[in-house]
């Protein structure tokens, strides 16, 4: 029986979620690394790491069948779940931004077509400055939908900014930073609180070794 | 239509069989259990005009209410929570009883939204007590003695955990830095979510980095008595440090009861304010990814109905509980005991089978009235 069972946002953070928790004394042997199972224990047999999809890493947590989970904070922000937050972790460092073909947006009064992956960021955002929005939620290939006209802009996550630019678009507007957070449910932090500090304890220790950040292209956006 | 005669709404269920019985043996327990510490049974209308619960829950929390109109045109509710219900009548209906007042109940709740996105149930049954008309200490103690003695009973012992906080603390410092409402629900979800990182940013505009650092580590400080010499290292208002001998007062009690390894301090809950004002307490189970139960003061509360006093009580959630005794392997305690059953014939002289089948349950017999003669267990 392990102690804690961590859920892992498959995918951009991924690597750099492993490596984090590598350097914080939580290894994977290579050959589970390789496999294609889906939960898989650390050397220790102490953790037990499940790899599943961003948007369910806070489903997971929240129900407490994964004690705790390392997840973007975009993902925080569009599941609106309950849940601790205790650690920013410096990696999967990126911006939610609005993106448009062209700049002036915002010449128009009228309804403004919004294609996104992040339906609730998108409402609220634009919601809280009183512009109204038609939301077409989409679930991959957002920077298409200006490109053929199927809405005016886009909302979402953008690392270095060159998928924008391959496809004619360009940043209107930074809406939230985002980065990766140590995510833990509310009841294990109770009931497992040892564990649970001890664990975050040396995920804070495998932060402090030298983290390398990729450069951004943007400056500092509000929130 | 052609609508499906199988489907039931969202967030509704049946119960029955032996997870019925667990149910009414568990809110038996508990009835049992308040009784015996003097508290009277009460149950408020399960409908009742949707301004109670406004004045009583807020009106955000009362928004999750299913709502309906009387013929008179005025809004109606069904219950969202039991404990508006109670407050109002302790303000009005019972203002001239003898203090204190003392309630318990076990009855369903209905809310058009679950509480949380691991809570799908929009049909919920809560069983609790307050206890009005009485401040301190002893008030508290006495509902957290009940609550102990319920889980202790219910086989859980070892495997719960109470967290206590005063939410004085918090507003201490709220006060202190001379943050506005729409800066005090943003640093409120950050204690909340003990999220130290954030929390450190947004109070950099209000304090020196030193104390951002402190009050940022107090978040996350949830112990034992540990906890309190470390706040004391970095709060200062008076209004947090009164909070915190609360607190520290109400530890030493629950520690000298040789309680103290069931209870957490924990600081950093603020969660959303409804009517709590001093003590806040959770009740989490091991194997149980929610929480169980919940409770504290709300002295504020039956001063919305007219008559200000002090009041305490917390609530435990039927279903949970349940869960809590499978995941921890309790249910045995409860579980029916095994009667012999009379099964009888119907194919008998309906006068001479149902003269048998009365003496039989006269004697405590289980009857089965039967078409063919059964084997039982």
């Amino acid at each position: 029986m392990t102690d804690l069972t961590i859920a892992i946002a498959k995918g951009r953070l991924q690597a750099e979620a492993l490596a984090l928790l590598a350097r914080a004394g939580l290894r994977l042997a290579d050959e589970a690394h390789l496999s294609r199972r889906l939960a898989i224990e650390d050397e220790s047999e102490r953790y037990r790491f499940i790899f599943i999809k961003p948007a369910d890493v806070p489903v997971y947590v929240e129900h407490g069948i994964a004690d705790c989970g390392i997840v973007g904070r975009d993902v925080l922000l569009e599941s609106e779940a309950d849940l601790l937050q205790p650690l920013t972790l410096e990696i999967g460092r990126c911006h939610i931004v609005v993106a448009a073909p062209n700049n002036n947006l915002n010449d128009g009064f009228g309804m403004l077509r919004v294609a996104t992956k992040y339906p609730r960021i998108a409402a609220k955002h634009f919601g809280e400055r009183g512009q109204p929005v038609e939301i077409i939620e989409l679930s991959g290939s957002v920077e298409l939908a200006p490109v053929l006209a199927l809405a005016d802009c886009i909302v979402d996550l953008v690392e270095t900014g060159a998928t924008l630019r391959e496809n004619g678009l360009q940043i209107v507007e930074v809406i939230a930073e985002s980065s990766a957070r140590f995510v833990v449910n509310r009841a294990s932090h109770q009931l497992k609180a040892k564990f649970v500090s001890n664990l975050l304890e040396a995920v804070k220790a495998g932060m402090e070794e030298t983290v390398v950040r990729p450069p951004s292209p943007f400056s500092r956006g509000p929130g | 239509m052609s609508e499906s005669l199988s489907a039931i709404p969202s967030g509704v269920r049946y119960y029955f069989g032996s997870e019925a019985h667990l149910r009414r043996a568990i809110e038996h327990v508990a009835m049992s259990i308040f009784k015996a510490w003097s508290y009277e049974e009460i149950t408020p209308p399960t409908v009742d005009y949707y301004s109670l619960f406004e004045r009583g829950m807020g009106s955000v929390k009362a928004q999750d209410a299913f709502r309906f109109t009387d013929t008179d045109g005025k809004l109606l509710a069904l219950r969202p929570d039991v404990t508006s219900g109670i407050a109002r009548a302790a303000a009005t209906l019972m203002s001239k009883r003898e203090r204190p007042l003392r309630f318990a109940y076990a009855a369903p709740v209905f809310r058009l939204r679950a509480e949380s996105h691991a809570e799908w149930r929009r049909e919920s049954t809560q069983i609790g007590c307050e206890l009005i008309g009485r401040n301190g200490c002893a008030a508290d103690m006495e509902v957290l003695a009940i609550a102990v003695e319920i889980l202790s009973s219910l086989g859980l012992d070892g495997s719960y955990t109470i967290t206590i906080n005063d939410l004085e603390v918090f507003n201490g410092i709220v006060g202190s830095l001379g943050l506005d409402a729409l800066a005090q629900e943003e640093l409120r979800e950050l204690v909340d979510t003990h999220n130290a990182g954030d929390l450190e940013r947004f109070l950099a505009s209000y304090a020196s980095t030193e104390e951002c650092a402190s009050f940022a580590q107090l978040v996350q400080l949830s112990g034992r008595s540990e906890v309190f010499e470390n706040a004391r290292g970095v709060i200062t208002n008076e209004r947090s440090v009164a909070a915190l001998d609360r607190l520290e007062a109400l530890w030493t009690v629950v520690d000298s009861l040789g309680l103290s390894a069931n209870f957490e301090v924990d600081l950093g809950d603020a969660s959303r304010l409804n009517y709590y004002t001093g003590l806040v307490f959770k009740i989490y189970v091991a194997g149980v990814g929610m929480r169980v139960g919940s409770g504290g003061r709300y002295d504020r509360l039956t001063a919305n109905f007219g008559k200000a006093e002090s009041a305490v009580g917390f609530v435990l959630d039927l279903d949970a509980l349940a869960e809590a005794m499978r995941a921890n392997e309790s249910t045995s305690r409860l579980s029916e005991e095994p009667a012999p059953v009379v099964s009888l014939l119907i194919d008998e002289d309906p006068t001479a089978l149902f003269r048998e089948a009365l003496r039989k349950r006269e004697q405590g017999d289980k009857v089965l009235i039967s078409p063919k003669r059964e084997v039982m267990p």
